[in-house]
């Protein structure tokens, strides 16, 4: 007899015997099922929190690095990273030398408190900084114009999308005068919405000439510098270029580390994924030890299975049926309760993920190679889950098995 | 010969005592013939029908099934073997409960890679055999004992076996239903299937052509089914003389 009678019989066979179960089946295919939509749910909502958070990195433009006495990622204590020296306008200008330096932003933030139209907004990162910042940080304008040479120690000011929508609602806040703090300023331009990065709004915002915000909000801030590239591909280089120039400018000794921290949003990205990748580990742990459970029981349920059909056994073998029939028919009716249970457990992990992208700000989204190695990971349980039971139905000596009460 | 059982010997280790069930048992069985295999319980018939049904093997001697010599062979093997030379009756029917009487009687031809059109047309023709063409999709348990029996016979001719092997047959059912499947034996009998009958009831193997008694695992009478079966009697008598005694 072919195998391909072996499948096929040993198919019908256990649908048959699944079908005169039903209620053992559901119990057991819920088994997996609950592993199974664990699994996909928690690597869904993971998967999705971190597509959602290069998709945020992406906004801060591939093309751009950061230097800043602070970096963006903190490894050491605070005040050490507070005692280097400043950043200066002299730095800066240094950078635009380096080859393939498109943009120099230095630029300097505080938050303040601004009002306009009798409302106040209470924290709103007042940015003190040049033209070049419009290219640096990949802003666009919504509308009139970003900040010109000519402003340059003026009193006007460009509104993040959130800031004028507040104050402004649906108005074209152009030409409108707003205080920041107690200084009045007049709005020029209003920059297109940029979005949330990890929760918090970037547009909550506005930009001001920097010597305008040096002397109205101290002129001992700490500057940071943006650098924008003409092409991502000569970022790194570029990088080295702008350590090395940094550190003969600030004079750094040849023995000491750099004492400024060079950002870009990759390594925010890679700290977020360490982060994540420790997260990821437990929850599909958890996973796995949740199909473990219901492997199982899935196991408990097969040798149930054999020991009830002890009789059944004996008259197949009796009738011409080989080990080999037995094994495959045990086999298939083990691993397809466990491939249903994966496929039930699949749609209500992708059901789960999605409830929480819904209620929650997280987006979860599944790849969809998650689900096949659900399904084919469940039905793989099944199958090793069902190897010793069948084996044990196929071991039955037929003289045995047919007088088997 | 179809059947040739040369000096077959099948000892049992139960709890380290060697059990001699069977102490070389000879004889042959030729095609189209009725033959009972009689003893009382204990005297190693079930071991014997084991053996002639290929579901156990001898520990020695030689065992020729249909030219085949059988007593050695690995257990694919014998599936094989049982699948397409031995039709099985057994006391119990050993029906599967959750299938209807065609599906059970389709089964040998499942194992026998039968397509399915073809196994539905064979297993009906055996169901009108047995006259149970009106019970087909019926499951064992809508269908009295004698209509079990018969599907269970109608399963067993289905595969067109070279012998039906039959344990007990009448066992489980009431004397006039067994009278049914004696009838039905007889039938089979005059239109030239081998059957072996395995019972320990003397009126049973009285009625068969030939039968052959064991006792102790040894072969004590082979001959004319009447003749063995009053032997038979009269030692059964004896023995209840001397317990009466």
């Amino acid at each position: 007899m072919s195998l391909r009678v072996d499948g096929w019989e040993g198919a019908k066979i256990a649908l048959a015997s699944l079908r005169a179960n039903r209620l053992r089946t559901v119990l057991t295919t819920a088994g997996i099922g609950i592993g199974v939509a664990t699994l996909l749910a928690i690597v869904g909502i993971i998967q999705g929190l971190n597509a959602s958070f290069e998709e945020q990195l992406a906004g801060l433009g591939s093309n751009s690095l950061s230097i800043s006495k602070f970096p963006w990622v903190m490894k050491g204590s605070w005040w050490e990273y507070r005692n280097r020296k400043n950043l200066t306008l002299e730095h800066a200008e240094a950078l635009r030398r380096v080859p393939n330096v498109v943009a120099v932003a230095p630029n300097v933030t505080r938050i303040r408190e601004v009002t306009g139209r009798g409302q106040q907004l209470s924290s709103v990162r007042v940015v003190g900084t040049i033209p070049d910042y419009l290219q640096v940080s990949t802003y666009e304008l919504a509308e009139g114009r970003f900040l010109v040479e000519a402003d340059e120690g003026g009193s006007v000011v460009v509104l993040g999308a959130d800031v004028a929508e507040a104050l402004f609602h649906r108005d074209s806040p152009l030409g409108a005068n707003i205080r920041i703090g107690e200084r009045p300023f007049r709005v020029v331009g209003v920059l297109a919405r940029k979005g949330k990065l990890l929760g918090q709004s970037r547009d909550m915002l506005v930009a001001i000439p920097l010597n305008t915000h040096r002397r109205y909000f101290g002129r001992w801030r700490p500057l940071d510098i943006g650098v924008a590239v003409d092409d991502p591909s000569t970022l790194d280089r570029v990088e080295d270029l702008v350590v090395g120039a940094l550190r003969r400018h600030r004079q750094t000794p040849p023995d000491k580390e750099d004492d400024f921290a060079v950002n870009r949003p990759e390594q925010l990205a890679a700290t977020y994924e360490q982060l994540t990748a420790a997260l990821y580990a437990v929850a599909v742990g958890v996973g796995f030890i949740t199909l473990l459970v219901g492997g199982i029981g899935i196991m408990n349920i097969m040798l149930v299975s054999v020991r009830e059909r002890t009789r059944e056994i004996g008259v197949r073998r009796a009738l011409g049926a080989r080990r080999r029939t037995i094994v495959v028919q045990f086999l298939l009716e083990a691993s397809a309760v466990s491939a249903v249970g994966g496929a039930l457990g699949t749609a209500a992990g992708l059901g789960i993920a999605q409830v929480v992208s819904w209620i929650t700000p997280l987006a979860a989204a599944v790849n969809p190679l998650t689900v096949v190695a659900g399904v084919g990971f469940s039905a793989v349980v099944g199958l090793l889950f069902g190897i010793w039971p069948a084996a044990r139905a196929a071991s039955l000596d037929p003289v045995e098995a047919l007088r088997y009460e | 010969m179809l059947i040739q059982l040369e000096q077959i010997c099948r000892t049992f280790r139960v709890g380290g005592e060697e059990v001699r069930a069977l102490r070389d048992v000879s004889f042959s069985v030729a095609k189209g013939e009725w033959v009972a295999v009689v003893g009382q319980s204990g005297s190693g018939k079930s071991t014997l029908m084991n053996v002639l049904g290929c579901l156990d093997t001898p520990t020695a001697g030689r065992y020729l099934l249909n030219g085949k010599d059988v007593s050695r062979m690995a257990d694919d093997a014998l599936a094989r073997v049982r699948n397409e030379e031995i039709g099985f009756i057994f006391q119990t029917f050993q029906l599967l409960p959750k299938e209807t009487a065609l599906a059970n009687v389709e089964l040998p031809l499942v194992y026998r890679g039968v397509r399915s059109r073809e196994r539905r047309e064979r297993a009906a023709a055996a169901l009108e055999k047995v006259g149970l063409s009106n019970r087909v999709h019926h499951r064992p348990n809508e269908l009295s004992g004698g209509q079990r029996q018969r599907v269970a016979i109608a399963r067993a001719l289905c595969a067109e076996p070279s012998m039906l092997l039959a344990d007990e047959p009448t066992g489980n059912l009431d004397s006039a239903t067994g009278e049914e499947i004696v009838r039905l034996f007889e039938a089979l009998h005059r239109a030239g299937h081998t059957l072996v009958l395995v019972t320990h009831e003397p009126r049973l193997a009285a009625r068969c052509p030939r039968a052959v008694r064991l006792s102790d695992g040894i072969v004590v009478a082979d001959g004319p089914g009447p003749e063995v079966a009053r032997q038979n009697l009269e030692d059964l008598g004896r023995a209840a003389d001397k317990g009466a005694a």
